[in-house]
């Protein structure tokens, strides 16, 4: 209980940190890190998204016109609210998760391990502004391009390669993708990513700055910990999203009819 | 009497320690053992002493200091040693010249041909040595670039800490010429060798 309230308050610390040191990106060393990061995290990510994403999308209309008999128009929502509102924001999460998260967290807790964060300490470095700002703002900014990727595959994969195996051609399907896409999807998915960019990038930081021992046997654990941490994190800010936005801000409380 | 560069005692139930550094000497330190030796060089690195150390830097009693005024302190001291170690994710160029990017206390363009001077000086390959990452240096070559590095800033107190470890016969004499450079980028400069009984 108290580690877990510990963590709590070192995540808040640790963003409020992030916060406060944005002008500091500007520095050479500081911004050269950044774009590492969202190269790390974006660019060489998307090339292992393309095929996956691009299924994705065909097996949702698949799934709704050919298993579960619904027509073009309904196929076509779901294929919007699905991939933008959930399937896309939360596999860019998981992609992240799994490849940089485990690094990131790998990496800060070798460091610290090696005393090569004590190093940057007595070089007068600061570790929030070396290490932590560049990561989580590229991972932020990362997971953002990355779910825009993955939405776009998505939906442009089930818009190409559904008619191949189901009665319904390309431009009807089009037609009513652009019929039925709404802004709000499209700017709740980037909220929602670059959310899910912070929650994991906070996590992954934090878990890597403060292993449980400065010894080579806590580095399995300190990624063993990011990993779970951060995805319990995504779902639970998914799930407080969704309500918060789809629950009170568009609809109302939502309340059940007796 | 010149005024004292570093003043600095522990007393533990094994050892007593105690060592005055005058401003602009050179000085050599054989602390009695690595604990010691670690607990001095942190000592001045972090410029704060430990409950049974006392430390004074540039006159001044660490104790007293507030941290901005600490943090003063410590931009004037600066430590070749494995404690301040190079960061083995990033090549030799990118070590050197991360101090002063981030501090922007030298153009890189300076910091570049500082490197390059010092490299040729040690009969390194500029090109190649400053692409490597530290795994791929030889130990002289890492202590040529941890001392770059802080050549750059020049600092007031020079520690050289257990710098012939490690090296050959041929590369002591190599880093003896350390010093000089030093001296040739700040010659009131203050300047201490520690190592431990056992390594001199």
């Amino acid at each position: 209980m108290f580690q877990a309230l510990r963590e709590i308050e070192g995540g808040i610390s640790l963003s409020l940190n992030v916060a406060a040191r944005l002008p500091r990106l500007r520095r050479p060393p500081i911004l050269e890190s950044f774009l590492r990061q969202v190269y790390f995290t974006g660019v060489t990510a998307a090339t292992g998204v393309v095929l996956r994403a691009t299924m994705l999308g065909v097996l949702i209309v698949a799934v709704m016109m050919d298993m579960l008999d619904a027509d073009v128009d309904l196929a076509v929502k779901i294929l919007l609210l699905l991939v933008f509102r959930e399937l896309g924001p939360l596999v860019a999460a998981v992609v992240v998760i799994l490849r940089t998260g485990t690094a990131v967290s790998a990496e800060m807790a070798m460091m610290r391990i090696s005393g090569q964060t004590r190093a940057l300490n007595y070089l007068g470095i600061d570790l929030y502004d070396y290490l932590v700002l560049p990561r989580v703002l590229g991972i932020m900014l990362a997971t953002a391009a990355l779910t825009l990727y993955i939405q776009f595959l998505a939906v442009f994969g089930g818009l190409v390669l559904s008619p191949f195996i189901i009665e319904a051609s390309f431009t009807e399907l089009a037609g009513r993708l652009f019929d039925l896409f709404t802004p709000v999807d499209f700017i709740y998915s980037i909220i929602k990513s670059f959310l899910f960019g912070f929650g994991v990038a906070a996590v992954c930081c934090w878990q890597g700055l403060n292993p449980p021992d400065l010894t080579q046997n806590s580095v399995p654990k300190v990624v063993t910990r990011a990993v779970t941490q951060s995805t319990l994190l995504v779902l639970l800010v998914n799930a407080l999203f969704a309500y918060l936005v789809f629950g009170i801000l568009f609809f109302g409380l939502v309340k059940a009819n007796v | 009497m010149s005024a004292l560069a570093v003043h600095y005692e522990r007393k533990t139930p094994q050892h007593h320690v105690l060592l005055s550094v005058p401003q602009g000497a050179v000085t050599r330190a054989h602390l009695p053992d690595e604990e010691a030796k670690a607990h001095l060089v942190t000592a001045l690195l972090k410029a704060r002493g430990e409950p049974d150390e006392s430390v004074e830097l540039f006159g001044v009693s660490a104790a007293e200091l507030k941290p901005r005024e600490r943090a003063r302190v410590r931009a004037r001291v600066g430590a070749v040693s494995p404690v301040v170690g190079l960061l083995y994710n990033l090549n030799a160029w990118e070590n050197i010249s991360l101090p002063a990017a981030y501090h922007r206390t030298a153009p890189l363009a300076d910091v570049a041909a500082l490197a390059r001077e010092v490299i040729v000086a040690f009969g390194g390959e500029p090109d190649r040595f400053l692409a490597c990452v530290p795994d791929e240096l030889t130990m002289l070559e890492r202590k040529v670039a941890a001392f770059v590095r802080l050549l750059v800033a020049a600092p007031e107190l020079m520690v050289f800490d257990a710098l012939e470890e490690g090296l050959s016969h041929t590369e002591c004499k190599c880093v003896a010429r350390f010093e000089t450079l030093y001296r040739a980028h700040r010659p009131a400069g203050t300047v201490l060798y520690v190592d431990t009984r056992e390594d001199s």
